[in-house]
């Protein structure tokens, strides 16, 4: 996700000339995934397709559907920019100033990824109960989302050539014009990125804009399907859904144009000159406390609040272990299945690149862009409308999970088998079994970077909610459901442990994109 | 004219300039060179002002720098690669550096280019469209746009394949002498150092070694370590007396008088082999351990009785075999080291 | 070695999961009552018969829905919902198998539909809950219909994403008719704060962001008894008067057409009839008991003193209620 690697260079691999066994029945598992990760898309065509002019008119254009376009544009359109600008100036202040503790910002900007977005509103519904609205969905959703831009802003600042910078200071502009002009061109990739992984989380997050009881389309996605199922009201405003993002992917590569920034000077290892705040320490101080203060400190105090309140009557053991294993079941094969489906694609972009596996490669990236609703809704009528007995069960739901993280999954893998040397794997194909071959050499020593996608994605599955309300058989009841129902109900105290341990578990997840970041910025 | 006074500057413990004295007047091309480490990217950013010096003073045309911020200095820096913004086509980053908007702005771009030797059809063209050398050439014509009071080239040449080098070497010379601005470069190139410069400063941990006109540095530098940075030397120890230096290599003619023990730079190419002795001037024997032909020359590698190093000499005799025994002549004459080695 | 010790792991993991997610047992209840509540009906019925319950949970459409998809081979022995709506969902689909005379019995004709094929298990009546401290008993709205009044802008909650809701629009819809559904329903839409959840309805009245929610009495009696957090300022007001708001919902309890095992379901809905109306009784959900001469919660004023409508609860369109409620730009 929000991991943006050159892989130019990897791509670059020359690729094997012998034609093996192996590779056509990779391609032909990678043709099949790609295959599969379509399904969404042609669920959107089926709708367009089979529902007449007649019910887009009734269905689509409504006065609800304007209003949720009001909401949703008017979220956009003050989320986007305030995010980036928030971002900008953290990631200035952490990377290029002498802020004191910088090190312990870095970390405070990414933590609020490890609180789940709609546990940061059940945060703040129970801190401020009568704020809702536009104004409560704005601030939650910057509060959950900013390390999305954050991260890619501050990486691509600690890449920049410092060289640039200072030759244009050399050339007699002021430090705020080298800013404007030479710093700034350059983070827009970085912005943009940021940007519209926060836009597609907006069109696609439920649970935090209930909680503040904001309407979007996923919002009134759910509603329709509880109330009448998959029928034409709740499949067209999902064809709606996709639309906006795909609006948003439009705009975003406009506005990105064919630019490209990614030539980093060889020299960027110098360690450059720290800006001094001198009295803007204060205030810059001010800042940063206020975001950690709103964005971990509301949380974490609502949580305290409710789990001393609720004192050891919350913790119904009988009811968070099985939720527990269930999460934990759901998690790892989910997983585990999500990073053996994206294999044989990870394989081939690494290994035997060419137009048919950039195709391939691009089908099983767009899908994670699509909200899971989509992705449910898609599902739920295929099985309805072609096989039934899959209807709600768990094959399902972790086919939808796969399709949802298969490109966290992608990014990892390509990686650590980019890393695995060519030459172990063709040693050992020479000596016949070339499946075998490949997997005792390059998917062993790709295990670790295998593994920490694998993470990934666990992370991504152990708070999912969305599709999981929507596609999981009944009688499933994972943390976030529970936590969900709860919350619903208003009881928030017997949400809170389920809470703390959705935070728990997604702990990780910071460590492993800091570390992410770290990783960058020394490339 | 820059003038630097006693700077020293440290990180910490680390010392890593010390009372630098370097003098660069308009118009001249000075360069500093030294091996890694000695602090040559230090002395850069101290002109420039990205470094703020401990000790001394830094004055440009007679005005101190010391609380000038580095944009308002006037002295244009090319750094390694050219450091072309990537955002920015050729002629916007040219544009980028010129003072002030101007109306003829458009005219000076072509002009500029025209100098660097680029054609104007590359204005419009992105750095990552462009060669190595390219890329050096529009840096060239950027920071000559913003007509600087000093220029300072950070190892311009150091990313460029050799052919290509020496062409850019001209192309810079020329265009820096036409402009009549003053420059330094750094370099830890000698060859390089001794090409471009007027006027070369040979920096060592921190401290300017030597400092003077190239050739003088090159045949006659006030260090041992000088003089093997500059180029290949042959060092020896001998008794001076009636201007003749008495070595293992037999007696030379030095540049001093009196009579002392000292140190004695010969440069190998003052060495010439000949298989047969010929009258009086050759002063000593040699074995040849090995050579290696090279075309116009061949490459021997001699060991002289009494020197721990075998010598490395270009000739252009043919008629030398592995084992021969040779004779040496020294021509003109060795250079007496001001301190003992 | 290790790859068929991972295929083995992924294996049993897939294993473990349709277990932990299918466990079989002797009857299946697709549940849609409070979870709580059915969960003490089960127990309660092990206790007496030995025979295993498996509780799947759900909200009302949803799993109506699911029933409706998965048809003849449903894996459900017995449906139980909140309200009415869900279960003419299933009976409209012939999917549920009529129950017998000793059944049907249990229950007053009024809280079970004429035919026979399901039947009503507890109720729950429609309130107005409202801020003590912002209307005074003269400002209270004499009927459901006045809300969707100019003069109620913005003073009101309700969740019409609920199938609670739901269920007092498709009585509006049998009471009032199709026209004047849609007039209150967008009505309704121009005057209510939306919230998500009866609760949060109750809350919002509570902490006087609106002056009263419409919502179902027992969750003002649940929360009374508690903390009281969500509903300590309010008071309840009942419409009466046969009033649309006075619509007493009927929460009701099948047995699949396709059941293996009809005879314990049937036990099981005969149990929840009878013994099992106890627990509504004593327990903490305070939904009305209607089984023949069992009482309801003593908190809890008279059933039969609400006015309420007489509404056959097959009649109740959950379909064309969903309809209008899109349609207003409710949902």
């Amino acid at each position: 996700m929000t991991v943006t690697t050159d892989l130019q260079s990897i791509r670059a691999i020359p690729k094997p000339r012998a034609r093996w066994e192996g590779p056509s029945f990779i391609l032909c598992a990678a043709v099949v995934t790609g295959l599969l990760s379509l399904l969404p898309l042609a669920f959107v065509l089926y709708v367009a397709l089979t529902s007449g002019w007649q019910a887009i008119a009734d269905l689509v254009l409504r006065p609800k559907v304007g209003t949720l376009l009001l909401n949703t544009s008017a979220l956009l359109a003050i989320v986007l920019p305030v995010s980036a600008v928030l971002a900008l100036a953290f990631a200035w202040l952490i990377e290029r100033t002498d802020i004191p503790f910088a090190r312990f910002w870095s970390w405070i900007m990414v933590a609020p990824l490890a609180v789940p977005a709609f546990v940061h509103s059940y945060a703040w519904s129970a801190f401020a109960p009568r704020f809702h609205g536009l104004g409560a969905a704005v601030l939650v959703s910057i509060l959950a989302y900013l390390p999305f831009i954050y991260l890619p802003i501050a990486a691509q600042l600690r890449r920049l050539d410092p060289a640039l910078e200072e030759t244009a200071q050399s050339m007699g502009k002021s430090p705020p014009i080298v800013f404007l002009r030479v710093v700034l061109p350059q983070l827009r990739l970085a912005i943009m990125g940021g940007a519209l992984l926060i836009g597609l989380h907006l069109l696609a997050e439920y649970g935090l804009f209930v909680l503040t009881r904001f309407d979007t389309f996923a919002t009134v996605i759910v509603d329709q399907f509880q109330s009448v199922g998959n029928g034409p009201s709740t499949n067209l405003l999902g064809g709606v859904l996709v639309l906006l993002c795909l609006i948003l992917f439009g705009l975003e590569t406009r506005l990105r144009g064919r630019e490209r920034y990614a030539r980093v000077g060889a020299g960027a290892a110098r360690s450059r000159r720290r800006s001094t705040l001198g009295r803007w320490t204060w205030p810059a101080l001010t800042l940063c406390g206020s975001f950690a203060l709103l964005s971990l400190a509301v949380p974490a105090w609502t949580l305290l609040r409710w789990l001393a309140s609720g004192g050891a009557e919350i913790w119904r053991f009988d009811f968070i272990l099985p939720a527990l294993g269930q999460t934990a079941l759901l998690t790892l094969s989910g997983a585990a299945l999500t990073t053996m489906a994206a294999l044989p694609i990870a394989w081939l972009t690494v290994r035997a690149p060419s137009r048919l596996q950039k195709l391939l490669e691009a089908a099983h990236s767009y899908v994670g862009a699509l909200p899971g609703i989509i992705i449910a809704l898609a599902l739920v009528t295929v099985t309805v409308n072609v096989y039934l007995p899959l209807y709600q069960t768990v094959a399902i739901l972790l086919f939808a999970y796969v399709l949802m993280f298969l490109p966290r999954a992608l990014v990892g893998l390509r990686t650590s088998i980019a890393q695995a040397p060519v030459e172990l794997e063709r040693a050992a194909t020479s000596l016949g079994r070339p499946l075998s071959a490949i997997w005792h050499t390059t998917i062993r020593l790709a295990a670790p970077g295998a593994l920490a996608s694998a993470a990934l994605v666990g992370l991504g599955i152990t708070t999912e909610l969305t599709a999981t309300l929507m596609l999981a058989p009944n009688g499933t009841r994972t943390l976030a459901m529970r936590f969900w129902a709860h919350t619903s109900e208003l009881d928030l105290a017997m949400a809170a442990p389920y809470a703390l341990l959705m935070v728990l578990l997604s702990v990780p997840l910071v460590v492993l994109l800091h570390g992410g970041a770290d990783r960058m910025g020394q490339a | 004219m820059l003038q630097l006074v006693g700077v020293s500057k440290s990180y910490g413990d680390q010392q890593a300039v010390s009372d630098i004295g370097i003098v660069a007047p308009a118009g001249r091309r000075t360069v500093i060179v030294g091996p890694s480490g000695s602090g040559k990217t230090t002395l850069l950013r101290l002109i420039s002002g990205f470094e703020r010096p401990d000790d001394g003073s830094i004055t440009l045309d007679g005005q101190p720098l010391d609380s000038v911020p580095p944009h308002q200095r006037n002295i244009a820096y090319v750094a390694q690669e050219g450091a072309l913004f990537p955002h920015m086509s050729v002629a916007d980053n040219i544009g980028f550096a010129m003072p002030r908007r101007a109306t003829d702005c458009l005219a000076r771009i072509d002009d500029l280019l025209a100098r660097v030797g680029l054609p104007t059809s590359m204005k419009s063209r992105r750095p990552h469209e462009l060669s190595g050398g390219q890329q050096q050439r529009v840096a060239l014509a950027r920071a000559l746009a913003q007509q600087p009071a000093l220029m300072l080239l950070d190892e311009p040449f150091s990313a460029l394949d050799a052919g290509l080098r020496k062409n850019m070497r001209d192309m810079v010379e020329t265009v820096l002498r036409e402009a009549g601005i003053a420059s330094i470069l750094v370099t830890h190139d000698q060859s390089e150092a001794l090409a471009f410069a007027d006027h070369l400063v040979v920096m060592q941990a921190g401290r300017v070694a030597d400092a003077g006109p190239p050739q003088r540095l090159y045949d006659r530098p006030n260090t041992a370590a000088t003089a093997r940075f500059l180029g290949p030397a042959i060092i020896l120890d001998g008794d001076i007396r009636d201007g003749l230096a008495h070595t293992v290599l037999g007696a030379i003619r030095v540049d001093a008088t009196g009579s002392r023990r000292a140190s004695i730079l010969l440069r190998p190419e003052q060495l010439t082999v000949s298989p047969v002795q010929v009258g009086t001037s050759q002063i000593a024997e040699a074995t040849v351990l090995s050579r290696l032909y090279q075309g116009a020359s061949w490459r021997l590698k001699i060991a002289c009785p009494g020197l721990d190093q075998p010598i490395d000499i270009v000739t252009s005799a043919h008629h030398v075999a592995t084992a021969d025994t040779v004779h040496l002549r020294v021509d003109g004459e060795g250079h007496v080291l001001p301190e003992k080695t | 070695m290790i790859r068929q010790a991972f295929f083995a792991s992924i294996a049993l993991l897939a294993l473990g999961v349709s277990l932990a997610l299918a466990q079989e047992g002797p009857i299946t209840v697709y549940n849609a009552q409070h979870e709580t509540l059915a969960q003490e009906w089960a127990t309660g019925f092990t206790e007496e018969t030995g025979i295993p319950v498996i509780i799947r949970q759900g909200s009302d459409l949803e799993v109506a829905n699911q029933i409706l998809q998965e048809g003849a081979n449903s894996p459900a022995d017995v449906f139980l919902t909140e309200n009415s709506p869900g279960m003419v969902l299933v009976d409209n689909a012939g999917l549920f198998e009529p129950l017998p005379r000793d059944i049907l019995d249990a229950v007053p004709a009024q809280f079970r539909p004429e035919n026979g094929n399901w039947t009503g298990i507890a109720a729950r009546s429609t309130v107005f809950a409202y801020n003590k401290d912002s209307l005074g008993e003269a400002d209270l709205p004499k009927t459901m219909a006045e809300l969707a009044d100019p003069a109620w802008q913005g003073r009101w909650a309700a969740s019409p994403s609920g199938a609670d809701f739901q269920a007092i629009v498709a009585a509006y819809l049998v009471l009032e008719g199709e026209a004047a559904t849609l007039e209150w329903l967008q009505g309704m839409a121009a005057n209510a704060v939306i919230v998500r959840g009866n609760r949060a309805a109750l809350a919002a009245a509570n902490n006087g962001e609106v002056d009263g929610a419409l919502i179902y009495h027992y969750y003002w009696f649940g929360d009374q008894a508690g903390t009281g957090e969500s509903s300590a300022n309010t008071s309840l007001h009942y419409f009466g008067a046969h009033d649309p708001g006075a619509f007493v919902s009927i929460s009701g309890g099948g047995v699949l057409a396709s059941s293996q095992h009809k005879e314990e379901a049937e036990a099981f809905l005969r149990f929840i009839t009878t013994k099992g109306q106890d627990v509504l009784r004593d327990g903490s959900s305070y939904e009305y008991a209607i089984g023949v001469d069992h009482e309801s919660n003593a908190a809890l004023p008279p059933l039969n003193d609400l006015g309420a409508p007489q509404i056959d609860p097959t009649r109740l369109d959950t379909v064309k209620a969903a309809e209008l409620m899109t349609e207003a730009g409710l949902l």
